[in-house]
């Protein structure tokens, strides 16, 4: 039973997001096409898809809403993993292929680069083995917790007031940020209960994926110098675990909140979008098409984890690509990052509505 | 003006804690500002931060954050995308480009010496199982949970179990919750009123209040005084949990009882 439910977690944690990660592949060049890559664009695809079909469903379905949820997410998410594997398959036969030379790579590295991979190794093992035994007491835990843990066991989505489990208005501030909904969605699927999800399970795989972003971020900023890479991987290690200076910072929510929508919007969302700005201003013109996609998706997949973080996110792609675009007199970026805003915009603008009673469900 | 842009400089000050950490990003900051070539890394890692800093302290800013409708109380997170520790890392990496392994050493040590280890957060402890909550609210909602599917109970819970209850099971509810503890949300709740405010519990009160929220069971700390004995007042004590006493009133028991046969008995 323990295995089927492990092997159900891989399946919807890994192999699902992994899948649909290969659908903008062809799009980009093949330095990108890493697997790591692959998961964090599939991470990306997959809260942007959380979204699609989560927000209709969120607002209409009154009654049996996480049943509803689930009967479409499922056969979505399903057929875009499908698309992603067929799509691969078709291309390969036309010499397309993904990037494992950074696995190949580790041969040719120095004694030195390979020890500080492993030291690196080391410290992030030692933060999910933290993760996994130890128990971080948060308040808003009886908010998000609460809320997968009603989504899973009562059918129903930000319509009762999770504190004390009685009828609520609709929860317009929180029920456009589906991360909880998520979270009971994995744990229904793998029979495995909501909390234990997001306190056991979910920083297993979000805490790597912070650090398969900062290991692109690192290659992406270090260009030729890629033997510092492994220095800048132990270094960003350490700062996390040593960045909790305030209650407030992203490297604190990183290790004692990682379940939480927010964390993910610290910790992977903005990361992200600094990343694939990155990549985007490169001189070389080709394959950037795929990277504006994402970056499109982005924009709204941040909206899982909370409102905020698409404004963030939409302001950060405005304000870093005006600064490019000045800087590099290229007037398209910052028409194609205008456009990248469209769906984020829509999402500012629904939640503006429904915060403001100008719309009701 | 004035007194938003000093809240904002507060909510800076709180943020970065003042302490060394924010000192090493400068400094690292500083050197990337002279030394750093390439334009769109100067962009990415020098400018954007000090115009988000400078925009974060603008007092209209914070008007228009608030005015889009988000909590005023989480404007901080605008500083979220500052990338600190990449700056930090990315310019000890420059630094000492000729030098890796005396670099690592120096900078590791910097990062442990000026920040503080998450780990030693006074919020984190051993779990205690799967579920990261407390063994003692597992056994008390085990034993009051309710036994048929669909059903749900109220209980009152202690202050220090209250966050932990509904993240265990949905099935019981509570007449009051966390938004009771948040001073600064001043909520009022009568069963809260009577259970946590007194030193000495009214149990009279308590059992009013109670009565009117359908509250079937009702946990107290074994150190929580009462004027009179619970069960002298018609409770029954079900079991004693890792120092809490868990009582179940008949009265709302039987009332609840009869509400369900009213509706579902014709069903049964």
């Amino acid at each position: 039973m323990i295995v089927l439910k492990v092997l159900s977690l891989v399946v919807w944690l890994l192999a699902v997001p992994f899948c649909i990660g290969l659908l903008p592949m062809p799009l980009l060049k093949k330095c990108f096409r890493t697997p790591g890559a692959v998961l964090a664009a599939g991470y990306i695809l997959l809260f942007t898809i959380l979204e699609l079909v989560g927000i209709p469903v969120v607002l209409l379905a009154v009654y049996n809403g996480f049943t509803t949820f689930v009967k479409v997410f499922t056969p979505v998410t399903a057929l875009c993993a499908i698309a992603g594997i067929l799509l691969t398959w078709r291309k390969r036969k036309k010499g397309y292929e993904l990037n494992f030379h950074g696995i190949t790579a580790l041969k040719e590295k120095s004694w030195e680069e390979k020890v500080m991979l492993i030291l690196f190794l080391i410290i992030v093992g030692f933060q999910l083995y933290m993760s996994f035994t130890r128990a971080s007491f948060d308040g808003d835990d009886a908010y998000y917790g609460a809320q997968a843990v009603a989504a899973q066991q009562l059918d129903t989505m930000y319509r009762v007031n999770p504190y004390t489990g009685r009828s609520a208005p609709f929860d317009v501030r929180h029920c456009l940020a589906l991360f909880p909904i998520w979270e009971a969605y994995i744990g229904s699927m793998s029979g495995i209960h909501a909390t234990i999800i997001c306190h056991s399970v979910i920083p297993l795989v979000l805490i790597p994926l912070t650090y398969i972003l900062y290991y692109h971020l690192g290659k992406t900023l270090l260009k030729e110098k890629k033997e510092l890479l492994p220095m800048f991987m132990v270094l960003v290690s350490l700062w996390q675990m040593f960045g909790n200076i305030s209650i407030f910072t992203t490297e604190t929510f990183f290790l004692t909140r990682t379940w939480q929508g927010k964390s993910f919007a610290g910790n992977f969302v903005i990361p992200a979008v600094l990343w694939i700005l990155l990549c985007l201003v490169q001189e070389d013109d080709t394959g950037k098409k795929g990277f504006w996609i994402l970056l499109s998706c982005l924009n709204l997949a941040g909206g899982a984890s909370s409102s905020l973080a698409i404004l963030l996110s939409c302001l950060m792609t405005a304000g870093l690509s005006v600064l490019f675009s000045v800087r590099e007199r290229k007037l398209g970026i910052l028409i194609k990052a205008a456009f990248s805003c469209v769906p984020g915009g829509i999402y500012i603008l629904l939640y503006v509505a429904l915060t403001h009673g100008l719309l009701a469900f | 003006m004035y007194g938003i842009f000093m809240e904002s400089l507060v909510i800076l000050k709180l943020y970065t804690g003042l302490k060394f950490l924010l000192l090493l990003t400068a400094i690292a900051w500083l050197f990337l500002f002279i030394t750093e070539k390439d334009r769109k890394i100067r962009i990415l890692l020098v400018y954007a931060p000090i115009i988000t800093i400078l925009l974060f302290l603008f007092p209209v800013s914070r008007k228009v954050f608030v005015a889009t409708g988000l909590d005023g109380e989480t404007y901080y997170r605008i500083l979220w995308t500052i990338p600190m520790g990449i700056i930090f890392v990315y310019a000890a990496c420059r630094l000492f480009a000729a030098h890796r392994r005396i670099g690592l050493i120096i900078s590791a040590a910097l990062i442990m010496l000026c920040g503080s280890l998450v780990y030693k957060s006074p919020y984190i402890s051993k779990a205690e199982n799967l579920y990261h909550i407390p063994d003692t609210v597992v056994r008390i909602c085990d034993l009051i949970e309710p036994d048929h599917e669909g059903e749900r109970v109220s209980a009152v819970m202690p202050a220090d179990l209250i966050h932990f209850v509904r993240q265990y099971s949905a099935a019981i509810n509570m007449p009051y919750g966390r938004e009771m503890l948040v001073g600064q949300w001043d909520y009022y709740n009568a069963v809260y009123e009577a259970m946590e405010k007194p030193e000495v519990v009214n149990m009279r009160e308590l059992l009013e209040a109670t009565r009117t929220e359908n509250c079937r069971y009702i946990v107290m700390a074994e150190n929580k005084q009462t004027d009179v004995d619970p069960v002298s007042c018609g409770l029954l004590l079900l079991d004693k949990i890792d120092g809490y006493r868990v009582y179940e009133d008949p009265v709302t028991a039987e009332a609840l009882e009869q509400q369900r046969q009213e509706h579902y008995g014709d069903e049964e």
